[in-house]
């Protein structure tokens, strides 16, 4: 295995790396040039002068984009909350109640995420206006559970197919009903593939576009997607800025992917072995 | 303590039957094993007796009251798993106590409970620990406590020692009988393995493609199989079986040379049958001592295996290879020629088509 170092190997490695970080890191450093050093040419790789100049004016500026992240992290919790209450719930109820169309059902359930969001718009807004959910946290927060239930669905039912039901029949034998056996025995056995599906989910919705931007209209209610993408102005693109704020709405998901990374890799390698 | 009756049950997915309808009276305090191969249907009927599994046809009585609708733990149940089953974020104490904390019985009853299970199968030192700090004999050990503290009417066993190493399993099996022998509960155990099923059964019952095969004692099914699926299932090495034919007063055995005398004994109506004898009812003598008679035929060794106490001789009897079990002492050596006698009061003999020994034929 590892008596020769397999240069394809490496250089492939290298070069996804390098692909999949460049565009962070530019956008990093990017926040730290002041105007003249985004325009200079030929282009200007470290920042000179290096200036924290762009954190200080933005929060001066355009206090709104903490207003942003805050929406953001509001429809992102509530979002993970609901698909994984409702997401958990049916898939085990999908892989363990031996239900007759249980299949048909899951390949039901795939089928309805391949409408692409965008054409279900126009229909969503007029309905989230007769129902007063425009500019609510309840409607993005509906609107992106329903768009990321299947996903859901599937993950945790692919999760609980690798939990023995041997156990979940010791637990029905010893007294327990179906509710009771979800939340004392599943629950806590299935507890990594809850907290990777969650990231997930959470991590979409933290980036969801299309439909955060329709109908969240005001300005006090826009998540950070959709706030920053609205910077620009009419003459002027101020780049210093849009870096400088894509990076402040990236630190809340850094931190908490890097609280729970442990449990995702335990979720996305279960049932690998015992 | 109850007895179980199963009246006519049976087990169908769709058009697909699993287990087709039987009849057993279990009695109160019987040790009953349901035998067979993978497929069968023995798990399929134990889980039915569980209740994690409906059944299909006929009804299920325990202690004389039909509990075909009844939750599984109202039953009187408990059963032990083929893989433990353990919740295995709970410690030891708690995976015993759960059933009792489910019925809400009183915090110092379950614990003297628990713990004078835990004293009885030498777990005490163990009741904190997770079982994943625990070895595989210690954690069926758990499930069995889990299954005791329950006190139930009946237990029920899904091949509780397939998953234990082959002298664990040995230990487990004797500690199991002597907790049968000491607590008398009527117990259904599931098993592939006929060491088992031999040794703890009162009554087993040896089933084939969702049908039962015959129903007995250890030493009925072993000494008067009802079929040749039975005659080969039972016993180690299989029995030796051979295609025969009877002209005259002669069974003529099918590619071979050999001719057996047909004894009064197996009298069919139809000349084609099967024989059977097993290989630890064939004396194999040297051909200076071997003694004279109908029964005796020329033979030759094609390989012979020591077992230890045991040897396995591979013979070739006047062309018709049969296996016979001799002591480990003193056994003719491949390509040796040899005698061997067949003992004619153990043949059996079964109708090729159905499969039924003549035996039981005639008593029908």
């Amino acid at each position: 295995m590892n008596q020769k170092p397999r240069f394809g190997l490496y250089a492939l490695v290298t070069l996804s790396v390098v692909i999949s970080f460049f565009p962070i890191v530019w956008l990093i450093l990017t926040s730290f040039k002041n105007t003249a050093g985004i325009y200079a040419w030929p282009p200007q790789y470290w920042p000179d002068p290096f200036t924290l100049e762009n954190y200080i004016s933005i929060f001066t500026n355009s206090p709104e984009l903490l207003r942003y992240i805050l929406n953001s992290f509001i429809v992102g919790v509530g979002t993970t909350a609901i698909t994984l209450l409702l997401g958990g719930l049916s898939a085990y109820a999908l892989s363990r109640l031996g239900m007759r169309f249980a299949g048909v059902l899951m390949v039901g359930i795939l089928a309805v995420s391949m409408f692409p969001p965008v054409s279900l718009l126009p229909s969503l807004f007029q309905n989230f206006l007769n129902f007063g959910l425009l500019n609510t946290y309840t409607g993005l927060i509906l609107a992106h559970a329903g768009l990321f239930l299947p996903f859901t669905v599937w993950m945790l039912a692919s999760y609980f197919a690798t939990l023995p039901v041997e156990i979940e029949e010791a637990a029905r034998m010893d007294g327990m009903g179906f509710l009771r056996i979800f939340l004392t025995i599943v629950l806590p056995l299935s507890w990594p593939g809850f907290v990777a599906t969650g990231l997930i989910v959470f991590i979409f919705s933290w980036n969801e576009f299309p439909l955060a931007l329709v109908l969240m209209t005001q300005n006090a209610m826009r998540t950070a997607p959709v706030g920053i993408s609205l910077y620009p102005g009419e003459y002027a693109f101020p780049w210093e800025t849009i870096s400088t704020a894509t990076v402040l709405a990236i630190i809340p998901v850094l931190v908490i992917t890097a609280i729970f990374q442990k449990q995702i890799v335990g979720g996305l390698t279960a049932g690998a072995g015992k | 303590m109850a007895s179980v009756t199963l009246n006519q049950i049976g087990k169908a997915y769709g058009a697909v039957t699993a287990v087709e309808q039987f009849d057993l009276e279990i009695a109160d305090g019987e040790f009953l094993v349901l035998l067979g191969p993978s497929g069968c249907g023995k798990s399929t009927t134990l889980r039915m007796i569980a209740g994690l599994e409906s059944i299909t046809h006929g009804d299920l009585m325990i202690g004389g009251k039909r509990v075909n609708d009844i939750d599984p733990k109202d039953r009187g149940v408990a059963m032990v798993f083929q893989n433990y089953a353990l919740y295995p974020h709970k410690s030891v104490f708690d995976n015993m106590a759960m059933a009792l904390k489910l019925q809400k019985m009183p915090k110092a009853e379950i614990a003297e409970r628990v713990n004078g299970v835990a004293d009885m199968l030498g777990l005490t030192p163990y009741l904190e620990r997770k079982p994943a700090a625990l070895s595989g004999g210690q954690r069926q050990r758990v499930a069995i406590g889990r299954a005791i503290v329950r006190t139930p009417e009946v237990f029920l066993f899904d091949e509780p020692l397939s998953n234990l190493d082959a002298k664990l399993r040995v230990k487990m099996r004797m500690e199991l009988q002597e907790l049968h022998g000491r607590m008398g509960v009527t117990s259904i155990y599931v098993t592939h393995d006929q060491v088992e099923a031999m040794t703890l059964a009162d009554r087993i019952v040896i089933l084939n493609g969702g049908k039962v095969a015959q129903i007995g004692t250890p030493r009925e099914v072993y000494d008067h199989p009802a079929t040749e699926f039975v005659a080969g299932f039972i016993g180690s090495p299989a029995m030796n079986f051979m295609s025969g034919r009877r002209t005259g007063d002669h069974w003529q055995i099918i590619d071979s040379d050999l001719v057996l005398h047909a004894t009064e004994r197996l009298q069919s109506t139809d000349p084609a049958l099967t024989l059977g004898v097993r290989p630890e009812h064939l004396e194999v003598f040297a051909p200076e001592d071997a003694p004279e008679g109908p029964w005796v035929f020329d033979a030759k060794v094609k390989l012979a295996e020591l077992l230890g106490a045991d040897a396995l001789l591979n013979l070739s009897v006047m062309g018709q290879p049969m296996l016979a079990r001799v002591g480990g002492t003193d056994f003719p050596l491949a390509g040796q020629s040899v005698r061997v006698r067949i003992d004619p009061a153990r043949l059996h003999a079964f109708h090729p088509k159905t499969g039924l020994s003549i035996h039981s034929e005639a008593k029908q």
